[in-house]
């Protein structure tokens, strides 16, 4: 008889065991997945998208100065537009060298990180090479001489086929360690869940077995140690799986209320930068006004997908389907179908309508050169343009900014609910166990 | 990793999870790949007689499928036409598209893609004697190639509003007949397929070299297949940080006096 007890207790104590380490194991999980998603790839993704940002822009600051030449009086001016572009270079220097730091030992990401700092050195020469040029030629607004333009063409080039492909490479790789974390993670917490149901169901049996032995060789109706364990398993159970269900919710929120629409949000910010200065290349590079004409239309559908063969269709379709707030796709087309915060239901529709005004600038822009009107259209490009991409750019970072509170929430969220349960965990564990072993003890001692 | 998958079945029957997405299966874990490739354009894509494909996208092809862990003679290639990239992918007849096959916004719907793992640049091929051909806008009235398709012509008529006489054709290969045989004035489409051409028959035709857009080729993916897309992107910077891209570019291209671009383009991005 004693040694079936013992059997039974030994059981008992091991199945505790079990629950505290499945139960441990998806605590585990769920601490990896936010710190993976919260801490380091999710924020990367930001950093990132700010150096292409910094990068993207001092090229597009680098065309305005050009194209504005001597006309102190077009837009901001050359000499605000230079202010702008060394901003941007420092901005860009800063996040390199930030980056460069983060990569630490892997050699990858280190060569990566060099070799960018290396092409944004041959990109600054190569501008200062241009705007000492440009500015010795001293002419009117428009495109600058050939030999300006052959040296910003090599500039320009750098920048988008050197460059800016590694920054936005290394923002789509974070966002593939955050898919396949989440993936992993979200699923194993959810797992755990069961796990933990099952090893706690088998605790209870076994504890009530013991107790229903007990009572029929002891002739005592209940043994308190083994009923205050039977109700702490069962209290541990519902915690643990309450918290595992929490913290799953906490992750989901975190992926798609938050960093699906930062990721996709900045992706179309580095786009639409660069969009924003292909009109610029177009007005100051006739030579190659086609290219960039063609790959203005490919960005502004990636952002915003309407079909359309040209420009001047698309600008129609744009207008038309907004206005029945369907029938678009691309990063906007998901945003606008997906929205669950407060406040970002304004937001996307004035990031929409501020889009739309861009387009209607660059529909202009291109009428007034085409017809001849090159200057007017660098009056527009340089004053009304600018200031409406201005706004769409701060409307744009403003939605993104909902998202991302929404993102910083969930992560804190589940931070602060794991808070405690390094200890709580095997303290309850522990507790369970000795309860179940001081309610047998004093039953074992009756047969020495 | 039994027990977390044992886990997972358990919580599949408990019904605790949502639904586990049946889709296709992904080009990752496959013994063997069928991949499209173009079988008429020399320096790209082209069969041969004896049945073997050669070309820059073949190369390519078998880098990325090298790196996805199927060798050489678990690949078969097979022959795709600019009308069919989509079904194939989508009906699972191929596992990859590498066809000259530019990303498009339109297309995106329908497939996913890997890459660019080049951007190309579309011009104009002439017969050698036509030198009244300076740019896109003096094909207004000429006899244009028109594949089906593709998107080039497209990018003429529609984008450029250029109008142009469109001269259908199944294939550029039927195009490059026809524009020696007279039936037609002008092929436009990417200067890696027009080199080619260039190269096959240098006293013929000519390129004019006035670029005027930019073709990322993508590696077609189905669209399902996340994972699989991005592991093409993760071996194509590999193929460029290992300077295998350059080295394939150089093999091709070198001789064509394109410029030629041997850092890794920007990726599309996958989902």
């Amino acid at each position: 008889m004693p040694a079936r007890i013992r059997a039974l207790a030994v059981l008992a104590v091991l199945v505790v065991a079990g629950m505290f380490a499945v139960a441990g194991l998806a605590v585990q999980d769920a601490r990896d997945g936010l710190r993976v998603i919260g801490h380091d790839a999710g924020p990367q993704v930001v950093a990132t998208g700010d150096l292409y940002f910094a990068l993207s822009d001092m090229d597009a600051q680098l065309a305005d100065v050009l194209l504005i030449g001597r006309e102190q009086n077009l837009g901001k001016g050359r000499a605000e537009a230079l202010k702008l572009y060394d901003q941007r270079r420092s901005e860009a220097n800063r996040a390199l060298l930030q980056g460069s730091k983060l990569a630490g030992n892997d050699p990858a990401e280190q060569r990566t990180a060099q070799s960018m700092l290396d092409a944004l050195g041959r990109y600054e020469r190569l501008a200062g090479q241009a705007l000492q040029l440009d500015e010795q030629q001293n002419h009117a607004a428009g495109p600058p001489g050939p030999e300006v333009t052959a040296l910003y063409r090599q500039a320009t080039d750098l920048m988008k086929l050197d460059a800016l492909p590694k920054a936005y490479n290394l923002t789509l790789d974070n966002g593939t360690t955050v898919r396949r974390t989440y993936e992993s993670k979200h699923s194993s917490v959810l797992a755990g869940r069961v796990w933990v149901v099952l090893a706690g169901g088998v605790l209870i049996i076994v504890l009530v077995a013991l107790q229903a032995y007990l009572a029929v060789h002891f002739r005592r109706l209940i043994n308190p140690g083994l009923a205050v364990a039977t109700v702490g398993v069962a209290a541990l159970a519902v915690v643990a799986v309450g918290l595992l269900t929490s913290e799953a919710g906490h992750l989901q929120k975190a992926k798609y209320d938050g960093f699906d629409s930062v990721l996709s949000l900045s992706r179309a910010r580095a786009i639409s930068n660069n969009a924003n200065a292909d009109e610029s290349r177009y007005l100051l590079d006739p030579g190659r006004a086609d290219t960039y004409e063609q790959v203005y239309l490919d960005k502004s559908q990636e952002i915003l997908f309407v079909p359309a063969g040209n420009l001047d269709t698309y600008y129609a379709q744009l207008d038309r389907r907004l206005a029945a707030h369907t029938g678009f796709m691309g990063f906007y087309g998901t945003e606008a179908r997906h929205v669950t915060l407060p406040g970002q239901r304004a937001a996307v529709d004035a990031m929409l309508s501020g889009y739309q005004r861009v387009q209607q600038d660059d529909a202009r822009i291109r009428a007034l050169a085409g017809a001849g009107g090159r200057h007017e259209a660098i009056v527009v490009r340089t004053g009304t343009a600018t200031g409406d991409f201005d706004r769409y750019d701060q409307a744009l970072v403003s939605l993104t900014a909902i998202h991302q509170k929404a993102f910083e929430g969930a992560i804190r969220g589940g931070d602060h609910g794991l808070d405690g349960w390094d200890l709580g965990l095997p303290g309850a564990a522990l507790a369970i166990a000795v309860l179940i072993l001081a309610g047998v003890r004093p039953r074992l001692s009756e047969f020495r | 990793m039994r027990v977390r998958a044992i886990g997972i079945a358990l919580a599949m029957a408990a019904g605790m999870t949502g639904c586990a997405g049946n889709g296709p299966r992904s080009i990752l874990g496959k013994d063997k790949l069928a991949i499209g490739v173009t079988a008429d354009q020399p320096g790209l894509g082209f069969r041969f007689p004896d049945g073997t494909y050669k070309g820059f996208d073949v190369d390519v092809a078998t880098y990325v499928a090298g790196r996805l862990g199927v060798s050489k003679k678990n690949i078969t290639f097979r022959t795709v036409t600019s009308s069919q990239r989509e079904k194939v992918l989508q009906t699972g007849k191929v596992d990859l598209v590498l066809a000259t096959y530019s990303i498009s916004a339109e297309r995106k719907t329908k497939v996913a893609f890997g890459g660019p793992y080049y951007v190309a640049h579309q011009d104009i091929l002439v017969r050698r004697s036509d030198t009244s051909v300076k740019n896109v806008r003096d094909l207004a009235g000429r006899r244009l190639c028109q594949v089906t398709g593709s998107l080039s012509w497209q990018r003429v008529t529609a984008e450029r509003k250029v109008p142009a006489r469109l001269v259908p054709a199944g294939s550029y290969g039927e195009c490059l007949t026809k524009l020696r045989n007279g039936t037609l004035d002008a092929i436009s489409t990417d200067d890696l397929i027009l080199a080619g051409f260039a190269a096959q028959q240098p006293q013929a035709v000519r390129i004019v070299n006035v670029p005027f857009s930019d073709e990322r080729y993508g590696v077609g993916v189905r669209l399902e297949d996340v994972d699989g897309c991005e592991a093409v992107n993760k071996a194509v910077t590999e193929m460029y940080q290992d300077g295998t891209a350059g080295a394939l570019l150089g093999k091709w291209f070198g001789s064509s006096g394109l410029h030629l671009t041997n850092t890794v383009p920007q990726f599309e991005g996958c989902s």
